[in-house]
């Protein structure tokens, strides 16, 4: 250390006395030898002059001394302090490059050059001092890594090297992605107001993220009370006390904090100054007994005030007094008005728009969660809708599918094998065990319909239990195929993860295939034909049995496959079918009995509900859920038979 | 009236008379007041299966005599749980506030007094204010009105909605699990002022008694039981003459009763709220012995599954329910307390808390494919042979 110090003491003095060292035109040598201690020190503390100095040089070297230094290649001669690029050659043998004119000026031993460190702290100043040649590099790669630093950690510094580097800019997207950040820049560095002001404007209905970030600081305001309003600080707003935005108590308290007013007296601070003035089980001449009383402690504490025992209080009238002679004001942080105008204009329509963005990112998110909904009710539409069976075991058949695709996962390692496998199988396994239900139970109840619902129930918790051994209690996970990982992106409000996607086209293609069904198969046919008149439609030679469970088995299909789909993006547990039945009974109920538009419906508008209502109140999908139903309870009173209401003979009653 | 309404109805007597023995034998046996062969947990698992049989009672006078399957009415049940819960926190937190607060120097002042009650009420959800709601908390009587009061006038708002749009059948069903469904979600948030899903606890304590568990458990047993015959004799009473039979038309053919000029709705919302009121009643003396109530009590399934207790016992019978509530809620609680020994089937072994619930929802189907009638269908049985 010592010696480096001495050695670096010898070269500045060298220096000194050998002004031709550095003779060739344009070197950037001198300006190196020039901040040789403190580059030599090599303390984060002191080195940013060095770093500033050679990369505000105007020299062409400067962005390759810079990397070089970063990059640890730098090493300086000891025998005149030179600094060169050295390279190892070969043994303990290292060629010496020359900045200026890039060739090799020498080949010494290791013992004759030093290696300059330069710890993080000091790569990290190098690097963003390297910024500003990384953003006129002919790499686009590194222009972009270039941006992306200064996004990171913007400076006053960047904003020159910024603007000079936009007109060569042959990318059109990186051009303007740097106006981009050259704007955002101008309003957190600028100098000139007019200039601010102008890229303020630019930004007004931006509803990006950094656009936000940039402009919210400057409309930030504090609170501050004093007795005259100072005229060098841009006021937002001058506050009244007792108004909405500053009561009184709050306003006297600002005022105590500001020490410009005595305190007022707490119940807490009364409390414990009598109870530290008790003499013969009296307080201020008042028997403590009587201290219960609110009225009686004031008289005990201005009996003490009276004797100098206690401080006193500030009284009603005074803090009226104080709160008349003292002013009140919100101020802004950034000084310049016309700035601050201009950034409060912009954000109004910045909030207008994000306003916008963002219905719009509730609306997909309500389509989402009514998609969603369909698909768990769907299923039900048919076996509820259409046959009349209310299946309170409906959930139970969606934790099936879910199951069966969280076992086909457990053997098939592929996750988009896996899913394509686990579709049609849960699709088999909820068909069987619809068809045997119905068989066994519902078949016999289709006269009592409210003992289906009992029936159902059973079996609903005998599935529910049994799973609960096979699986245990805790969450399984069914993992999507990594292409629906990651969500479709439009802009920083609005966005929707690619499963739900997946999932509103799985609900789509479910409405068509039902649909088709119900209106162009034989299938279709005879379900109409049965649940209108099962004993017309036997005497036409449709086998009633074999159609409902058909029919019923069908429903409880589409139920399996929900159960996949559902699970892909919530846990897998025992009870995930009681999350939606409720939910599904709503919708068909909603939606209106016997019919796939209703049941559509009913979803769209169950799930554009719950989203409405979160949006109020966003902290409390509680609530949301509850003034939902609310919602619907009413809604019945209006359209008891739903919103497409079926006529005639075919509604039954 | 009186004397005639009993001489029609033998059942009521013999009810009566059961109730009466059994009540007395379990007294006998309570450690606090007998012989000690059952412990008070187990006294208070009768009490508060007596509080059961009342909610069937009400389910079945429902269901069973006026046809509305309400899928709601432990919503009602939990309602008058709450409502009494309110009264037993706050005066025993009260009790135990004044008790920390007298050894102070000075005096506490009613305000301080409220406020700690407050805080120490509320600090679990992160208030300390009392909700508006809890303004009668402080008086007894006040929440015993309120017992009644709030479930029946949620069931009356209910029912006059959705009876005057003339929902029925399965839709009412499906309506009236959205309301305890709504009302549960909204209790489980900490803004409603109930503790959220917290709930309220430490029941069991009544202030101001010194009494023991041993004592108090016999006293809600009787309580209980009374509350029962007295809910019997009046559902019997309401059900029988010529009230009854309207209600009974009702649940066989609605619209043939309306077009004999009844007023359908207003019988239907009487039935309804009477009920509510009843399953309240039967809450409020329920959740004191539980000792604990948070909004999971009044989740959709209990009053899916008191319906089919409802079911199992035999509906349209009021001793039916009773039978049924008791027999399956006991049953259950023999199962799931893992008093009953695994069977090893060699390669598994069938552990009966796990697949008691299996059992249960098994028998669900076999009864109602195969005994209609339930349990109180035996009773037809024996009559049937008697008089052969």
């Amino acid at each position: 250390m010592l010696k480096r110090l001495f050695a670096t003491l010898c070269l500045v003095l060298s220096l000194g006395m050998a002004p031709g060292a550095g003779a060739q035109d344009a070197s950037i040598q001198p300006l190196l030898q020039a901040n040789a201690a403190l580059i030599t020190e090599s303390s984060r503390r002191t080195i940013q002059p060095a770093i500033d100095a050679i990369a505000g040089s105007g020299l062409p070297q400067a962005p390759l001394v810079l990397s070089t230094w970063a990059e640890r290649d730098m090493w300086q001669r000891l025998s005149d302090g030179q600094f060169f690029r050295a390279q190892k050659v070969k043994g303990g043998q290292y060629a010496l490059i020359d900045f200026d004119t890039g060739a090799e000026v020498a080949t010494v031993d290791k013992d004759a050059i030093e290696q300059l460190k330069p710890n993080s702290g000091i790569r990290a100043l190098i690097g963003a001092a390297l910024v500003r040649f990384q953003l006129s590099d002919p790499d686009p790669a590194i222009r972009v890594a270039a941006l992306d630093a200064i996004d990171r950690a913007a400076e006053a510094g960047h904003l020159a090297p910024l603007k000079a580097a936009i007109p060569d800019e042959p990318d059109p997207a990186i051009r303007a992605r740097k106006e981009r950040l050259l704007t955002l820049l101008t309003i957190r560095f600028g100098t000139e107001s007019a200039m601010r002001v102008a890229a303020i404007d630019s930004l007004a209905g931006d509803t990006g993220v950094d656009a936000r970030a940039a402009l919210n600081p400057l409309v930030a305001t504090s609170r501050h009370a004093g007795t005259v309003v100072p005229q060098t600080v841009n006021v937002a707003a001058t506050l009244k006390p007792g108004s909405d935005a500053l009561p009184r108590a709050t306003a006297y308290d600002m005022l105590v904090a500001a020490g410009l007013a005595p305190p007022r007296l707490t119940a807490e601070a009364a409390r414990t100054t009598l109870s530290a003035h008790v003499e013969d089980g009296a307080v201020g001449g008042v028997p403590l007994h009587q201290l219960a009383d609110p009225a009686a402690r004031d008289r005990a504490y201005a009996a003490l005030v009276q004797a100098g025992q206690a401080p006193p209080a500030a009284t009603e009238a005074e803090v009226d007094q104080a709160l008349s002679t003292h002013v009140f004001w919100d101020q802004y942080a950034e000084a310049d008005p016309a700035v601050t105008d201009a950034a409060r204009a912009a954000l109004t329509r910045t909030t207008l728009m994000v306003g916008l963005n963002q219905a719009l990112d509730l609306a997909l998110d309500a389509l989402s969660l009514g998609s969603i909904y369909f698909l768990a009710a769907i299923g039900l539409a048919i076996t509820f809708g259409v046959m009349g069976v209310i299946n309170m075991a409906h959930g139970e058949f969606i934790m099936m599918g879910a199951y069966t695709g969280y076992v086909v996962q457990q053997l098939i390692p592929n996750y988009t094998v896996s899913i394509l496998v686990a579709i049609p199988l849960a699709f088999l396994v909820t068909f069987a065990a619809g068809v045997a239900m119905e068989r066994l139970v519902i078949r016999h109840l289709y006269s009592r319909p409210l003992e289906t619902l009992l029936a159902t129930f059973g079996i609903s918790i005998a599935l529910q239990q049994i799973a609960k051994n096979i699986f245990g209690t805790q969450a399984r996970p069914l993992t999507s195929p990594a292409w629906l990982d990651g969500s479709w992106v439009l802009n920083d409000i609005v966005g929707i993860s690619y499963i739900r996607i997946a999932i509103f086209a799985l609900a789509l293609i479910f409405l068509v295939f039902f649909l088709f069904l119900m209106k162009h198969t034989r299938l279709g046919l005879e379900t109409r034909a049965v649940t209108q008149n099962p004993k017309m439609a036997a005497s036409m030679g449709i086998n009633p049995d074999r159609v409902n469970m058909l029919t019923f088995g069908l429903g409880s299909g589409i139920a399996g496959i929900a159960g996949v789909a559902i699970g892909l993006y919530a846990q897998v547990t025992s009870e995930i079918g009681q999350q939606y039945i409720v939910q599904s009974f709503m919708t068909v109920v909603v939606g209106g009995v016997g019919n796939i538009w209703g049941a559509l419906l009913g979803a769209g508008m169950i799930g554009v509900l719950q989203k409405g209502i979160e949006w109020f109140n966003p902290s409390n999908t509680l609530a949301a859920q509850t003034y939902m139903i609310i919602f619907i309870i009413i809604f019945i009173q209006f359209r008891p038979r739903g919103i497409i209401a079926l006529k005639g003979r075919a509604a039954g009653d | 009236m009186s004397r005639s309404f009993l001489a029609r109805n033998p059942s009521i007597l013999v009810f009566l008379a059961c109730l009466a023995l059994f009540t007395l034998a379990v007294t006998m046996l309570a450690p606090a007041t007998g012989s000690g062969l059952i412990s008070t947990s187990f006294v208070k698992t009768l009490g508060k299966t007596l509080c059961l049989c009342l909610v069937a009672l009400a389910m079945d006078l429902v269901w069973g005599y006026c046809g509305i399957l309400s899928l709601g009415h432990f919503a009602f049940f939990g309602l008058g749980g709450y409502m009494i819960g309110m009264w037993l926190m706050y005066a025993r937190t009260e009790l135990i506030v004044v008790e920390s607060l007298s050894n102070a120097v000075i005096p506490p002042t009613p305000q301080e007094i409220r406020d700690a009650i407050g805080s120490q009420i509320f600090g679990v959800v992160g208030a300390s204010d009392f909700p508006a709601i809890w303004i009668f908390a402080h008086s007894l009587t006040a929440q015993l009105v309120l017992v009644l009061l709030i479930p029946g006038l949620l069931a009356l708002v209910f029912g006059w909605l959705a009876f005057r749009s003339r929902v029925t059948g399965v839709y009412l069903s499906i309506l009236t699990q959205a309301m305890t469904l709504a009302l549960s979600l909204y209790l489980f948030q900490n803004e409603s002022g109930l503790r959220g899903n917290n709930g309220l606890s430490g029941l069991q304590n009544l202030p101001g008694i010194s009494a023991s568990q041993d004592l108090v458990s016999v006293w809600f047993l009787w309580g209980a039981a009374l509350a029962l015959a007295l809910g019997y004799v009046l559902c019997a009473w309401v059900v029988s003459g010529k009230f009854g039979s309207v209600v009974r038309g009702i649940r066989d053919d609605e619209a043939r009763v309306r077009f004999l000029g009844y007023s359908v709705e207003g019988y239907k919302l009487f039935i309804f709220t009477f009920t509510a009121v009843i399953a309240a009643v039967a809450g409020a003396l329920y959740y004191p012995q539980a000792g604990i109530i948070n909004p999971g009590e009044i989740a959709p399934i209990a009053s899916i599954y008191l319906a089919v207790w409802v079911a199992i016992g035999g509906r349209g019978r009021l001793y039916g329910a009773v039978i049924g509530a008791a027999v399956v809620s006991l049953v259950s609680t023999w199962f799931t307390g893992g008093l009953v020994s695994s069977i090893p089937l060699g390669v598994y072994t069938v552990n009966w808390v796990d697949w008691w619930q299996v059992l249960l929802g098994l028998s669900f189907v076999l009864v109602t494919l195969f005994a209609p009638k339930g349990i109180g269908g035996l009773f037809d049985l024996i009559a049937r042979r008697r008089g052969q």
